[in-house]
């Protein structure tokens, strides 16, 4: 059984990250769609703020909701799926909220958060913030969803790691002793104005001050203190979710497509979990152009290939085959310089990596439903 | 294609040589980094001094004109071109610096482990740093008081987060009311969104879930934010293997030969064409967004390097003028 197949079947978290644009979500997709059909009760869960997954796995509108991929599209794709395969996208704005209603001591302090100007930025807007949502909701669905195995796409590498630092981050920036002063201040006061910006203050903050200028130090410090309500729960959130990542059955995969320059940043992104303390599973290259070899096909050949032509095609000319037999060599030789650019970089990521990526060839027709993911699947379970 | 530049129109026919501030997007992995580099080739060809801006990236442009990385220093590699790989953390201590005025006094408050902290779980933080630093490079003169630059080249994050940070001038304008904050994004706005300035690219690939991404990318920043936009770069256009009498009796090939060697043709020729097929799906679906498109052909060349991008060049000045 392959590496891959292996995985699918013992492990509880598959993550899968790399650079933008590699094929990331298809292969969390794929991956999915496989450990389905071994039987296995599997979630896939898309953090990136795009969405693509649910176009190639039939649920036109993959919100913030678990939604279960309807059996009938397996069986449409003349595929048997013993287990279940569920999907979700996470929605930042949605989980958010969600979020601030169950750990809000009261419905008033929900709302007061909920209303809060920052709230909104950081909820709809900022980049980075989707990070922060998503802890709880990782976490649920993997310790209380009741599912086999979930599979995590993350947004594109840099941001990667922001994802996978955001608990950490979460929990610096929650120790702060800078945060607790100006949360605390204004639960006493509720009026951080008064306090932070009255006499008395350090140079830090007055230096901070100056740089922002303007009410902004006040406005955040009014948003830490209404979020600091839910605090303690997210807190929790986070440092369950840090363990559950570098869990003994969590497993990384990284998708890279064979151009150098992203496996170069696959290979970088792997010295990073391995820093990090992350467990890894394997490289992944997406749309290899794969070597045909070229035994007959030179213009040394032509002899026989045009007879064989003519065999296939005798109402054309020998002129018309002559020309097709050209073109057919034009695409063909292309074709395998593409496979030499890209079997040199796979070589790179193998000898780096110590074994052989798992491959997956370019494919003439998209990726758009079950059956094509099925496709992917093979080749990524292929021993 | 041109085969040397003497055949090419000359790059001062590109449309926005005028434009200053040039920002390149699209979903990660399209090839932004190869478009900014042919625009960067573009600028510096027609005599413009340009400065093209990585923001905290593994550096590609350099590379590109045969170049070491750069890192956080503006730096010259190639004629009439500098490059620079924008670090957040030291873009923070000059913009400090700036308002600070004392080096001395922003370690002392940017050392402080609290404020670390602080600013690192601060989501957007990066961007507008980021960002803001690209935005001074607009600004800044030389010792004459001429702006220091002809044009600014800015390879943008990827979708996701690009519509985040397009958008991030007009968050921090609306959330911070007044204040030095207030009035740097007031002004960072004002020059994204001014067409006499600024030109946004768009690119992407003739693939589906990229041209979908294109699609609601050129919603938001057409109609929900405003931006000037340029160009639409489709980038590994397949071109024609075959004519069209040549793909027509191809077809004709309904199932793989059984000989052995043309059926290893067959089968290179079928992906091929698959994706040409694809391809021109794709593009008839661009076509409807009405931006004027430059498609960059797929280079069947076992390298990419500056000739690479030198043939993409000429690709691009060679077509056809926007409307």
């Amino acid at each position: 059984m392959s590496r891959l197949a292996e995985a699918l079947r013992t492990r509880r978290l598959l993550i899968t990250a790399g650079s933008g644009g590699v094929g990331k979500t298809t292969t969390a997709a794929a991956l999915g769609v496989e450990a389905a059909r071994m039987g296995r009760r599997v979630a896939v869960l898309t953090i990136d703020p795009a969405r693509r997954l649910a176009q190639a796995i039939g649920l036109e509108a993959l919100t913030g909701e678990l939604r279960r991929v309807e059996p009938a599209l397996f069986a449409a794709a003349g595929l048997e799926a013993p287990g279940e395969l569920w999907a979700m996208m996470l929605d930042t704005k949605t989980t958010g909220d969600q979020m601030v209603r169950r750990f809000a001591p009261n419905p008033q302090m929900a709302r007061r958060i909920l209303d809060n100007t920052y709230y909104k930025y950081f909820s709809t807007s900022l980049s980075g913030a989707q990070e922060y949502m998503a802890i709880e909701q990782v976490r649920a669905l993997v310790e209380e969803g009741g599912f086999d195995l979930v599979i995590l796409d993350t947004p594109p590498a840099v941001h990667a790691m922001d994802f996978l630092e955001a608990p950490d981050r979460m929990l610096d920036a929650l120790d702060s002793s800078a945060i607790q002063v100006l949360v605390k201040s204004q639960q006493v006061s509720d009026n951080l104005a008064g306090r932070l910006i009255g006499k008395g203050r350090g140079l830090v903050l007055r230096s901070l001050d100056r740089m922002t200028g303007g009410p902004f130090l006040e406005d955040l410090g009014e948003f830490l203190a209404v979020f600091a309500t839910i605090l303690d729960a997210l807190k929790h959130a986070s440092e369950r979710l840090k363990a559950l990542l570098r869990a003994d059955d969590s497993r990384f995969c990284l998708v890279t497509s064979p151009k150098r320059s992203n496996v170069d940043e696959a290979m970088h992104f792997q010295a990073e979990l391995a820093e990090r303390g992350f467990n890894f599973e394997g490289f992944i290259v997406n749309r290899v152009h794969m070597h045909y070899p070229d035994t007959g096909t030179g213009p040394e050949h032509d002899g026989h290939l045009l007879g064989e032509l003519a065999g296939l095609l005798p109402e054309l000319t020998d002129g018309e085959r002559g020309a097709l037999l050209q073109g057919m060599r034009r695409a063909f030789s292309a074709h395998n310089n593409m496979a030499d650019r890209d079997g040199r970089a796979i070589e790179h990521l193998a000898g780096a990596a110590g074994e052989a990526p798992v491959r997956v060839p370019l494919m003439p027709l998209d990726v758009r439903d079950l059956a094509a993911l099925h496709r992917v699947g093979r080749w990524l379970l292929k021993a | 294609m041109p085969d040397s530049p003497a055949d090419c129109a000359s790059p001062a026919d590109w449309p926005f040589l005028d434009r200053r501030f040039v920002l390149v997007t699209g979903k990660g992995g399209v090839g932004k980094s190869t478009v900014t580099a042919l625009l960067a080739r573009l600028y510096a060809q027609a005599g413009k001094r340009t400065l093209v801006c990585e923001l905290n990236t593994q550096e590609r442009i350099p590379g590109l004109f045969g170049h070491d990385d750069v890192g956080g220093t503006v730096t010259p590699i190639a004629e009439n071109l500098w490059s620079v790989n924008i670090d957040p953390a030291q873009a923070m201590e000059e913009y400090g610096v700036m308002k600070l005025r004392f080096r001395a006094l922003y370690r002392v408050v940017f050392n402080n482990p609290l404020v670390q902290r602080l600013v690192r779980f601060v989501p957007g933080m990066n961007d507008l740093l980021m960002f803001g630093k690209a935005f001074n490079h607009e600004r800044e003169t030389d010792s004459a008081g001429r702006p220091a630059w002809d044009a600014i080249i800015v390879d943008a994050p990827a979708t996701g987060h690009g519509i985040s940070f397009f958008r991030l001038p007009r968050i921090i304008r609306d959330a911070v009311p007044a204040g030095n904050l207030h009035r740097e994004a007031e002004e960072m706005w004002s020059l994204m969104s001014d067409p006499a300035r600024t030109v946004v690219h768009l690119v992407t690939l003739p693939e589906e879930l990229p041209v979908r991404e294109t699609q609601e990318l050129h919603q938001r920043l057409r109609h929900e934010l405003g931006v000037p936009l340029g160009s639409l770069f489709l980038n590994m256009w397949p071109p024609p293997a075959l004519d069209a009498a040549q793909q027509a009796h191809f077809e004709r090939l309904t199932a793989r030969p059984t000989d052995p060697a043309l059926a290893l043709l067959w089968a290179t020729t079928r992906i091929r064409l698959g994706r040409e097929h694809l391809a021109s799906h794709y593009l008839q679906e661009l076509e409807a967004l009405g931006l004027p498109l430059v498609k960059l052909p797929t280079l069947y060349t076992t390298d990419f390097g500056p000739a690479e991008v030198d043939a993409l060049a000429r690709t691009a000045c060679t077509q056809e003028p926007p409307p």
